[in-house]
Order: C-alpha cells, then structure tokens, then sequence
C-alpha cells in the first residue's frame, strides 16, 4: 500500500496526502478532521478510500469506550515536553498538549490548532489562523497570547532544539485573540515541519508565566488543549489519562482513558503484549527479533510506519583529528569493509535500508535526497579497501595486521553491542585489531562530544522533519560545540560545506534549495568522515482490534484522538 | 592429606563436584586451542540448532557457542578465583587485625566493615562497574569489595579464638614478632573454614558476574556465560538453547563449587555450621 | 530469671544505642558514595542533553547552574550533608520532585516484595530444612540438598524468564509484570488481591534463591542442636522427643536464619534490581539503577541512604527477636 491509502483512518481523520499545500488545502482537512466525514470523502472524491476500506474490512463508526494500555520504553524522566525532548517523553505528553500542526505522511503540514495559515512569498511573514473555542483542560480559553508565550518565552528560551527551530523568529505578533503572526529575519523552511505538539507544544501562559520552568508544578501535571486529561503519574508503574470530554474536536477522542506502562526488561515486554496486557509498543519496545515473528500473529500488527519524521540513521563516526583517521583512505577503506545486508538482516533482522549518506532516503520525497553519491556497497569493495588502506602507508605487517584502535559502541542496548562485535570482526579482516569499549550513556557522551577522547564509535542520529534541524548539526564548522552531545563530534570540516548549508537553510525556494543539499551529500559522501551504516526502521507492535492506530509521520508521538478499539 | 581425602570422598556428591569442576577447569585451560579464532568469529549461518554441524549451535550472528562455552569457562573461572582471593586476602587482613590486635583497632575495623555490609551489595557493585567502565578488572574489582566483609568477620571470630588459646600467649611471651604469630602460628590454625566459606564465595562471585553481564555490565571483549545469557534471552523463542546452554554452564558449575565447599565443610571439620 | 528481667527493662536503651551508632556509619556511607559518584564521567545536563538529542551550550549551562553542578564538590557535599542532618534528602532535578517523594513511592512496593520474600523464604527454608534433619542422611535428605542447591545455583533472572515463559504466557495463570491490572483500576479489596496476583512470580523468583540458603542452614543447626548437652538432659528428664524438638532445639536452631536473614537485608535490596528489572515491579533497585545511568545524584545517594537506614533497622528488628527467641541472651 501506498502512504496515501495508509494515512486515511476509516474515519478519514488524516485526510488526503500529496498536494501542494494551501491555505485552502488546509482548511479542507481541517473540515474532514471537525468530523464532517460523512461529506467528506465526497468532497475529497478519493476511490482510494473505498479500495482501503474493502481490503481492511473495514470498520463502520468508531466505538467510544475502553482504556488503551501502551508500554513506553524507558520510563520518561519529566513530562515537560516544552523543555525536555527525551524520546519517552514525546510519547505520552502529545496527549495532553497539542501543536499548531500536524504532518500527513508526506510531511507535508496539516491543520491542527491552527485552522489554517499563509506564508508571505519572501518567507518572512507566516500567519497562523487558531482554532476558536478551545480551552485548556482547566477551563481557560486557548489564544493566540498562548503561542506568542509558548514559541518566545518557553520554546525559543528552554527548549533543547527550540533555539535551532525558531532561530529565525524575531517576533509573534498578536492582533486578535485568534491569529499569531510569526514575524522572521529570513526564510526558514524547516520551521513548518517543527510545529507539532511533539516538538513544539502549546503551553497555558496563565500557569507558566514567570515562573520557573524547570520547576513549574505543572511541568509534571501537565494542563494542555489536547484529547486527553492528565490523571496520575505512578513512577515505575504507569501514567494515566483520562477523555477530555470537552475537547475541542468534538466527539473525540473515542476512548475513555490511556494508559502508559513502564517495564524495563524487554521480554517481559514481548510477554505483555503477546498476553493482550499492552494494545500497543512502539519505538522498537518490543525486540526486532520479536517483532519478526509477531508479525505473523493473527492478533497483532506490526508495522515500521509513524516514523517517517525520525528518520534515523546508524552511523560510525571517526575521530578526524587523530592519526589514522584523519586520513580519508583509511575512513574510506572501513566503509567499503562495512556489509549493511549483513547487519540489517542479522543484527536488526531486517527493519532497515542501506544508508548512501547523510540524508535519508524519507526526504526522496521532497526531493532533498540522492543516491548520486560515491556508492561504498559495491561488489569488489573488500579489494577496494584493502588497496586503499596500503595506499594510505598502512600495509600489513609481519602478524597480518596493520594498526591498532579502540571501538566504542554507543550504549543502546543489546543490537548496538552485537553491532560492534559485528564491526569488530570486520575489522579484523582489514588487519586492524580493534578493541570494544562500552560504557554508559553520560561517560560514553562525554567522551565523544566533549572530550573527543576516542577513535571510531557507533552512535544514532535523527534527521527529523528537515536536514536544517536534523542533518546541519553534523556538519557544520559552527556545530563543533564540546560539551553538547549529537553535534559534529567528528569535528570535520569544510569551508564549501559550510557555505552550501548556510545557504540551503535561507533558501525559500525549494528547487534550489535541493540543490544545494546534493552537492553537500557528493561532498561529505566522499569525505566519509561518518559511515552511514543503515537507516534504521523502529517498529511498531499493536493489537490488530486497534484502529487508526498509526495515522501520522509521528506515529505514536501523536495525540491518538482518532483511534478506537474494534469489539 | 590422605585422611582429608578420604574424609572428603566419603560424600559421594562432593566427589562428582570436583569431577566437574575439573572438567570445568581443564576446558577452560585446554579448550581455546581448538578454537584459535577466538569466540566472536563469525563461523557460520546464524541459530545453527544444536548438532547441525556445530556441537552446540551457533548464535544470533553465526558464532560457535561452543567456543563461546570454552571461552566463557575462562572468564567465568579467572572472575570468580581472583575475585575471591582478593575477597579474602582484604577479608583476612582486616578481620585478621582487627581480632589480633582488638580494643579499639578492632573497634574500627569492625566498623569499617558494618558500614561496607550495610550498603546494599550488588547496587554497589553495579556503581563500581559503572564507574569504572566495564571491563574484567572492574567486574573482579567491584566483586571483590563486595564481598569482602563476610570473611572478614569469619576470620576475626577466629582470631580471637586463637588469641586467647594458651600456645599464642605463650608464643607473644617469647617475645615473638606479632607477624611471626600471625602468619605462623594462628593463620594456618584458622584455614579451615576460611576455604570453606572461600569456596562457596567462587559460586556467588559467578552469580554476581551473570547478574551484571544480564544488565550489560560486562567486558565486550570477553566472552563469559552470563553475557551469552544476557544476549540470548531476546532469542528464548527463536533459539533457546542460546540461553539454556550457558545458563546450564553456570547452574552447573556452581552447584560443583557448592557441592565442593559441603565436602570441604565436613571433611575439615564435622562441627562446623553448614551456610 | 534476673538476667531477663534486667535485659528487658533496658532495652529502650539498648535501641537508643544502636541507632546512635548508626548515625556515623550512616554519614560515611553518604560520603563514600558521593565521592565514589564523582569519579563517575559525565553528569546529569550530559544525560538530559543526550536524551534530549541535542541542545546548545546556553541550555547546558543554564540546567548545570540550576543543578547546583557548577560549584565544587566540597561544596556540594556539605550542602547534601547539611541538608541530611535536617532530614532533607535534596531534589531530583531529573524528575522534578523531592527525592524523598520518589523513594517514599518505592518503598511500598519494595516493602511487600521483600517482606513476602523474607516469610515465604525463611518458613519454607525452616519447614524444608526441619524436614531434612528429620530424615538425615537418607535419599530424601539427598533429594532436598540438590533441590535446594540447585534453586541456589540458577541465576535469578534465569528463573524470573522461565517463570514468566511457563506461568504467564503457557498455562496464563499469572500477570507478566507490574504490580497491579492498570487499565482497571481496581479499588479496595479488589486491588489487594490484584496486587498479591502479580506478587506471586516475583516474589516466588527471589524466595527461591534465599530458601535455599535457609533450608541448609536450618538443616545444619538442627543436627547441630541434637547434639548438645542440653537435650540429653532433657531426656534424661524424661521429656517426649517431640516436646524437645519443639520446644527446645527448634528454638534455638531458628536463631542462625533469623541472623542470617537480617544480614542478608542488603544483598535482598540489592537482588531484587534484577527481580525488578524482569518483572517491571516499582521498587527502589530499579530506581536506583535508573538514577546511576541518570546520573541522579540525590536519588541515588538517597536510596543507598534510605536503605542503608532499612538495614540498620532491620538488624535492630532480629536483635529485639533474639532477645525474645533466646532469653539467655542479654542486649548489651
């Protein structure tokens, strides 16, 4: 099935993918999404939906009720989505608040608070129309002096990408209660694709302001406009919501309450889900290993969709400042060495592609990727990299070996370390004796991006809604920061990069805009100062009586207003 | 000796222990011979069941599990023996000490030690091997410091004993060096049960290893049973001999260690409690 | 007689004793482990960022300053000290709530997991080491050794799988995880029978191991009571075998499991991180496991805090128990 057919809920909640958006496009959807959906499909006039409908067997009206049990894995350390953006947290707290927009699974925006909006033709006047009559959960009316506080005074100010996001935004203006004008110095495409309540969530300023954000009391009883109450948070056990009854998209949600459980060891996890205990896991809370043999249950469903707005890569990175990686032979030569079938069958058993470079294959779309790029997966590549290690002034030796190093495997969990003894062997085949180094996440973060105290690592990177947000940060001379972690850690650089991201991030107009971001992909490919390894595809594991159950390129870091469970 | 041993082959159990734990040991010691590429080669198809051209399989990546068996009897072994010896030698030392010489020597030792048994212990030991990063001689080190305190109070029972028996006061008035008594005269005195709670210590330092390798706290470049456990248990439907396997390892091997330590126990001295 | 009485009259003092020795021991182990946690890489502005997938140096910096991370060491850890004097555990900046709130939630959970544990483990260990004393040196006593040996020798989250495998997902008799049905929200009696239906695995998976302690150790102090003096006196008094077992030898024969036990509470604490981790029960292990890899300092040190005070009471508790199983003893 195409994307297209897979958004449209049986409700037709996310309405039709793929045209040019428009204000008009927007409040179309934003019709259907009110639940003028008996019209709907008649206006939309799409044959699609009936073909998905008779092949799903769908479905008739949604049935209200029933608690939906997720297990969120780990358990998330805040619910202060506005100022942590741990990826547990954007699971649950997309319940409670809600953003401006959404995203259909072409990442293409969509209305959600806001109605509908325009974009001037230079880029640097975005008006958002808001939704009326919406109230937070403690009955105060939602306007736009609410987003005027929420994008200036907390996302631009304490948000861990907010910064990055709205970097642009000089202002948000506020002519009536109901319209947010976003006044910014230069175009910033990437900002359409930040504005959902998982990355920029709309917060009451009559709790917030001035207060302390950190430790305002609702960082952890979250109040928001979205379709479901925050109840109680019982650490180690469970967060519970309840229907917001007077949620502003009438008639949603379907069900009475959401459940979000914590358990930590992943069989136990597999357990609950086989048993019926858990509807629903998702971001890979079920092993790989698992997910391939559930998905021939007839009770289960498992799918690699909602996550087409993470797009992760698995990377290895090297240590361009030290000897012998600063040599590109020799970063060359291990990615040629490096068998991606191998490691997407048999360490992620199977939920991956091969990567070719820094952006990923999702944004072929949009037209930002290419595969022109230097290709390391061919067949000779072994021969190749041999030859070009001996090039590089590192023959063999006398024991068959050529030089020594350290391999630190980011600290994931179990694939990441099967990973390094996967490249650990590789190596060995090179001739280059590596030893593992695994240690936990705050040493290992350290280590990379503070100390670069380190030779080649593996490590995981989101390209997000658009390369600006997700991609630059590797790249980019001005993002060797020591003491952030996810940056340019192999501290590479380029002048001609620099200047080609610099100008695509400005860029308004989206054909040159591409062009640019392919010459940059011709550049670091060649460069190889990171291997991409493969782009990683999470899984979703859920209950096949649950429907629209993935309906967003968020996936589960959606508010789940539409979905319900069938009897 | 003969007496010892025929004492200690009188219990049947404690005998095949030993059998088995010497197979344990001559595997360890002789087997990687067989196996030069180490127990991360990638050998073959991965899950090969057992008997399908290997004897016990081969693993989620296609590596041998008998080598990884092999491999793992070695760092199981060196984990537990050198844990122990250093378990007993600071045990011995500060228990030692502390009963010789008492008062208040004795006072502070002893404290020493409360605090060390009231600090719940594999927490500790997951803080040490965290913070050292995880390695053969962090898990041995952190291991060690846990377990240290039993034994030290073991043998401070018995110092005191000792102390006051009539051939030390009479030694002390000789005017012998206090190491001279200590290491000549009570020391071998105290052996005995030193090796039985020793023995036993062996068994509980793998156990501790396994629980650390299942939260993946282990070297990476060390096969050991408790990794391949950990590693397995995400594949207990696909290939559950992967975990079954080395986990029979462990069971087994401690249970020789345990049945080891009861012969020692009544073969050294029938009187002595049984933990 | 008078040594009783003179014992138990003093025994609120003997109590003030102790938990005013505790007190130092108490204060090293929060500097021992707060120093030990500094040598620790990392911090947790290092975590939150991580987790977070980026952050500027602003917000690093901000979050280290609010933390209390930016000052020297010595100077935070006079402040935890000062602040443990007054009863004040400190803050977890992670999860935004006193670090006493987060514990106190724990300690339930881990109360009754460990509660259950000691009474499942000690009277089975008793009954079953009774019943291989009685039948000393005959095939039962053998069987019994290797049942008892071998639940001792099988790593624990080897059983907690196993039993989930056979018992939740086979027969489905059992909950896989958790500590009670969220999605129904049960109340009253109808919530602590949930609860004991998902305590039953984990706490069956932790007794196993510490029964078979118990079972040897009961088994090893019975044949050693039946031969001290005063059971041959009491025979010679002509008291039946049966009144001597009971009265008598088993008496004195619990005194060791019961020491042991109350020694054991820490490593209990510590144990049932990996009982926790498998059943996804919310006690303080898992807790302060997490908090290590958080690098939630005040957690951490609160929980080895809070439970180095549970094992001091705890041996507390089995000295009082002492003086009433043996009245000979007299608290010192």
């Amino acid at each position: 099935m195409t994307d297209r057919e897979e958004v449209r809920g049986s409700d037709g909640v996310v309405s039709d993918a793929g045209d040019e958006e428009s204000f008009e496009a927007g409040r179309r959807r934003f019709i259907q999404a009110t639940g003028l959906l008996g019209i709907s499909a008649g206006i939309a006039g799409l044959p699609l939906e009936s073909v998905w409908a008779a092949e799903e067997g769908s479905v008739g009206a949604p049935k209200k009720g029933g608690t939906l049990v997720m297990v969120v894995q780990p358990e998330p350390p805040t619910l202060a989505s506005y100022n942590n953006t741990s990826g547990p947290i954007g699971q649950v707290a997309p319940k409670v608040y809600d953003g401006l927009l959404e995203y259909d699974m072409k990442l293409n925006p969509i209305p959600s608070l806001a109605k509908s909006w325009t974009e001037s033709p230079d880029g640097k006047t975005v008006t958002f129309k808001l939704e009326e009559g919406v109230r937070f959960h403690d009955g105060k009316p939602f306007t736009s002096a609410d987003v005027q506080y929420s994008i200036m005074e907390v996302l631009k100010k304490v948000h861990p990408r907010g910064p990055t996001n709205f970097q642009e935004v000089v202002a948000v203006d506020t002519p009536d209660a109901h319209t947010a004008v976003f006044r910014l110095k230069n175009a910033a495409p990437y900002m359409m694709k930040a504005l959902s309540a998982y990355e920029s969530p709309m917060v009451p300023k009559h709790l917030f302001e001035g207060t302390d954000l950190h430790n305002n009391p609702y960082a952890n009883k979250p109040i928001g406009t979205g379709p479901f109450k925050f109840v109680e948070w019982q650490r180690g056990q469970y967060m519970r919501f309840d229907r917001n009854p007077d949620y502003w998209r009438k008639g949603k949600p379907y069900f009475d309450r959401v459940v979000a459980r914590f358990i930590g060891e992943a069989q136990t996890r597999t357990a609950a889900v086989e048993r019926g205990e858990v509807a629903y896991a998702a971001y890979n809370a079920l092993p790989n290993v698992d997910a391939k043999r559930l998905s021939k249950s007839s009770t289960l469903v498992v799918t690699t969709k909602g996550y087409e707005m993470d797009a992760p890569i698995v990377e290895l990175e090297f240590n361009t400042k030290r000897k012998p990686f600063d040599n590109q032979k020799v970063r060359q030569a291990i990615a040629y060495a490096i068998d991606r079938k191998f490691v997407i069958d048999n360490i992620w058993f199977g939920y991956g592609k091969p990567a070719t470079g820094p952006i990923s294959s999702n944004f072929r779309g949009t037209g930002l990727y290419t595969d022109d790029v230097l290709r390391y997966d061919v067949p000779n590549r072994m021969e190749i990299a041999n030859k070009l290690l001996d090039e590089a002034g590192y023959p063999r030796k006398g024991d068959g070996t050529r030089f020594e190093m350290v391999h630190d495997i980011t600290p994931y969990g179990e694939e990441w370390r099967r990973f390094g003894e996967y490249v650990q062997q590789v190596l060995q085949q090179l001739g280059i004796k590596a030893t593992l180094r695994y240690e936990d996440v705050p040493t290992w973060i350290r280590r990379i991006y503070t100390n670069y105290d380190y030779d080649m690592t593996s490590d995981w990177l989101k390209t997000f809604g658009d390369p600006v947000i997700g991609v630059q940060r590797q790249y980019w001379s001005k993002a060797i920061r020591p003491g952030t972690p996810w940056v340019n850690g192999t501290r590479w650089t380029s002048p001609k990069v620099d200047e080609l991201l610099e100008a695509a991030a400005v860029e308004a107009d989206p054909k040159k805009r591409n062009e640019l971001y392919h010459e940059f992909q011709k550049i670091v490919v060649e460069a190889s100062q990171i291997i991409w390894v493969m782009e990683l595809e999470f899984t979703t594991v859920y209950n096949r009586k649950l429907q629209n159950a993935v309906v967003s390129p968020l996936g589960v870091n959606t508010s789940f207003d539409g979905a319900w469970m069938k009897a | 000796m003969k007496a010892f041993w025929n004492r200690f082959s009188r219990s049947r159990s404690a005998v095949v222990g030993l059998a088995f734990f010497a197979l344990v040991v001559i595997v360890a010691l002789a087997g990687p011979r067989f196996f030069p590429g180490g127990p991360f080669q990638l050998v073959a198809k991965p899950f090969l069941a057992p008997g399908d051209g290997y004897l016990f399989g081969t693993d989620m990546l296609g590596r041998d599990v008998t080598a990884g068996l092999v491999y793992g009897a070695r760092t199981s072994l060196v984990i537990g023996l050198t844990s122990t010896a250093i378990a007993i030698l600071i045990g011995a030392l500060v228990g030692g000490i502390a009963g010789y010489y008492g008062r208040w020597v004795d006072e502070a030792l002893m404290r020493w030690t409360e605090i060390f048994q009231t600090i719940p212990f594999f927490i500790f030991a997951i803080l040490l091997v965290a913070v050292l990063a995880p390695s053969v001689k962090s898990v041995i080190f952190a291991i060690a410091v846990v377990s240290w305190p039993p034994m030290s109070r073991l043998v401070r029972g018995e110092f005191m004993a000792m102390r006051s028996r009539e051939f030390v006061e009479a030694c002390i008035g000789m005017g012998m060096s206090d190491a001279r008594v200590i290491f000549v005269h009570i020391l071998p005195n105290c052996l005995s049960p030193v090796i039985v709670t020793g023995s036993l210590m062996v068994a509980t330092a793998i156990l501790t290893e396994s629980a650390l390798s299942f939260l993946g706290l282990s070297d990476p470049n060390l096969m050991s049973w408790g990794f391949m456990v950990g590693a397995g248990r995400e594949f207990l439907q696909r290939a559950p001999w992967l975990c079954a396997i080395p986990g029979a390892a462990i069971l087994l091997t401690v249970l020789a260690i345990n049945l080891i330590g009861e012969g020692l126990s009544d073969a050294l001295n029938p009187r002595l409690r049984q933990l | 007689m008078s040594g009783r009485l003179t014992g138990r009259s003093r025994w609120p003092l003997f109590v003030l004793r102790r938990l005013l020795q505790a007190v130092p021991t108490l204060l090293v182990i929060a500097v021992l482990n707060f120093g030990i946690i500094q040598l620790a890489p990392g911090d947790a502005a290092d975590v939150l960022a991580g987790e977070a997938g980026g952050a500027t140096p602003e917000y690093m910096a901000q979050l280290r300053h609010e933390f209390g991370l930016d000052r020297p060491k010595y100077v935070q850890l006079a402040k935890y000290v000062g602040n443990l004097f007054r009863f004040d555990l400190g803050y977890s900046f992670r999860d935004g709530m006193t670090v006493r709130d987060l514990i106190l939630q724990r300690l339930g959970p881990t109360l009754l997991l460990m509660g259950t544990t000691i009474v499942v483990s000690i009277g089975l260990g008793v009954l079953l080491g009774l019943a291989a004393a009685a039948n000393a040196k005959t095939w039962r006593d053998d069987l019994l050794t290797v049942v008892s040996l071998l639940s001792y020798a099988t790593p624990l989250f080897w059983v907690g799988l196993m039993l989930i495998e056979v018992f939740s997902l086979k027969l489905g008799w059992f909950p896989t995880s958790g500590m009670e049905t969220v999605a129904a929200f049960y109340e009253g009696w109808d919530r602590v029978v949930d609860i004991a239906y998902h305590l039953v695995l984990p706490a069956l998976t932790l007794s196993l191991f510490y029964m078979a302690l118990y079972t040897r150790l009961m088994r090893a102090a019975m044949l050693e009571q039946w031969g001290m003096d005063y059971v041959t006196t009491a025979r010679a008094k002509g008291l039946t075998e049966r009144r001597i077992a009971f009265r008598h030898v088993l008496r004195n024969a619990v005194l060791p499991v019961v020491t042991m036990a109350g020694v054991q509470i820490g490593a209990l604490l510590g144990g049932s991180v990996v009982v926790e981790t498998v059943f996804g029960w919310p006690g303080m292990g898992l807790l302060a496991f997490q908090s290590l890899f958080a690098r939630d300092v005040n957690l951490l040190l609160g929980i080895f805090f809070i439970s180095a005070c549970l094992v001091v009471a705890v041996n507390l508790v089995v000295d009082l128990v002492y003086f009433v199983l043996d009245p000979r003893i007299e608290v010192r």
